[in-house]
């Protein structure tokens, strides 16, 4: 009682592609823009590599959100990654609305050249999730 | 779709001429076993008795598509089954675990179905066929078909290779690709002066509006706290994942270390959160194999069938992959040449779907 309400930190778990969101990162970085730090980063080497399964177990595994980040369609370093990843996170979405978690889940197409859009999706994001709460029965799923 | 009229009985001739002639090596269909039905694999045509008092029966046991699963083979066999069933052949030949030259898709009219138990304890009552008729009278009596039947939109032959329709006490047979009709041809079939032109738009549309109806009065499931609730008789046992006639990985990932923590690992994650659920997993292994069979579901309901615990899961998988399927355009087993959701791509598209 009087204790000053704990704020909540999402925790927010980013698959993001080498060739374009993960250097969009980078200069967000070392151009020293600023953004919330609840994001931590895995490094795919595509869209495409990403199986909808890493982000379910991040969801159930403790992560607030998922953020995925691609290049912008047509400009695939392997040509047609991300075209894929698009057909599969529309489906994993689909699924997770019926659930009310879509929102939790959110993929952008981010460049190697706009570090600036990096750090406004994640400021975007933080927010939103800080809006949603922890993910539901964070104590209870595996 | 054009076909040739026969009698009921004539099916008997039609089916010992296919495995006669070597159109097919050998069949897969309904046989019946005291008031029981089961599917039957049959070489020699002898065997193959009064096929017209059960290839209609209404009961479900097992999925055919998942009989055949797997099934690289040389020889052709020919399957006789409900659509649901043909269609679930269909989209494992677009999975590679098919030839699509070795087997003979001949499906059948189906009006819905009563899980094979029901079926094989109230036969006196169901009989050999139903129509939608008898299932109303039937449901009065409280024997209710099957869930996934409920709300199935597809319950007319009009896929595979051969569809065998019954319109007003007689079958049509018509041939419905290449190689459907050299069947056919094979045992003199279509006769000129029996040649009948099947149009059921209105049959068509009465089910789909049926379905519609039944799959709007199905319980929701619409939050993670009611899907916990749904599955928390659930014992990952993972029957529903052998049935399923589309669930194909040689090894699956919850047969795998990874997906089968165990000892150290739970006690690391118990350590972190205090307390978890055992058996783990529950809620990542249906996520993910709904995920898995989105777009290839057909809606049989086998994994409902097959769950030891009477979870079911017609709420979860056909529904869920319905509206998947929907956002693609997407019917599973409609027609071997087109592509699966997965492996094709358009350059501008769903991008609403992604944030």
């Amino acid at each position: 009682m009087g204790e000053a309400k704990q704020v909540f930190e999402p925790k927010i778990v980013g698959f993001t592609c080498n060739w374009c969101t993960y250097a969009g990162a980078d200069l967000a970085g070392t151009s020293r823009k600023k953004y919330p730090p609840n994001i931590r980063i895995i490094r795919l080497m595509c869209s495409g590599r990403l199986d909808p399964m890493f982000v379910l177990k991040a969801l159930l595994g403790g992560a607030d959100g998922v953020f995925i980040g691609g290049c912008h369609p047509g400009e695939c370093h392997y040509i047609k990654g991300n075209f894929y990843a698009r057909r599969r996170i529309a489906a994993l979405r689909t699924i997770l609305k019926q659930f009310g978690l879509e929102n939790r889940v959110r993929s952008e197409w981010i460049s190697a050249s706009e570090g600036d859009k990096f750090a406004r999706t994640m400021k975007d994001m933080a927010e939103e999730i800080k809006k949603l709460g922890p993910i539901p029965m964070r104590e209870k799923i595996v | 779709m054009k076909g040739t009229e026969l009698n009921l009985e004539d099916l008997e001739g039609f089916f010992k001429g296919l495995l006669e002639k070597n159109v097919v090596d050998a069949l897969i269909m309904p046989h019946r076993v005291g008031n029981k039905v089961s599917y039957m694999l049959v070489r020699d045509k002898s065997k193959v008795v009064k096929p017209e008092s059960v290839i209609f029966a209404p009961s479900f046991g097992v999925n055919a598509g998942n009989i055949v699963k797997g099934w690289m083979i040389d020889e052709k066999v020919g399957i006789v089954a409900k659509p649901c069933e043909i269609r679930a052949a269909i989209e494992l030949i677009k999975l590679k675990q098919l030839n699509e030259q070795s087997v003979l898709l001949i499906t059948v009219d189906c009006a819905g179905a009563y899980k094979n138990e029901v079926y094989a304890a109230h036969y006196a009552e169901i009989g050999d066929q139903v129509d939608s008729a008898k299932l109303k009278e039937l449901e009065g009596k409280g024997i209710l078909i099957r869930e996934a039947c409920a709300i199935c939109e597809h319950r007319l032959a009009d896929i595979g290779d051969i569809a065998i329709a019954r319109v007003a006490g007689k079958v049509v047979v018509a041939g419905l690709t290449e190689m459907g009709e050299a069947a056919l041809s094979a045992v003199g079939l279509p006769l000129e002066d029996k040649t009948k032109v099947l149009e059921r738009k209105d049959e068509k549309e009465r089910i789909v509006a049926e379905a519609r109806q039944q799959l709007e009065k199905l319980p929701k499931i619409p939050s993670l706290e009611d899907l916990e609730t749904f599955l928390g008789d659930c014992i990952l046992c993972k029957n529903c994942r052998d049935v399923c006639p589309v669930c194909y990985c040689k090894e699956c990932f919850f047969d795998q270390p990874l997906g089968r923590p165990v000892g150290g690992d739970l006690l690391n994650l118990a350590e972190l959160r205090g307390a978890i659920e055992v058996p783990a997993n529950q809620l990542l292994y249906h996520l993910t194999r709904v995920y898995h069979v989105c777009t290839t579901c057909v809606a049989c309901g086998a994994c409902e069938d097959a769950c030891p615990k009477g979870i079911p899961l017609t709420r979860f998988y056909p529904v869920l992959a319905q509206k998947v399927q929907e956002i693609f355009a997407y019917l599973p087993g409609k027609d071997a040449k087109e592509p699966l959701p997965f492996t094709t791509y358009e350059e501008e598209e769903l991008e609403e779907c992604l944030r």
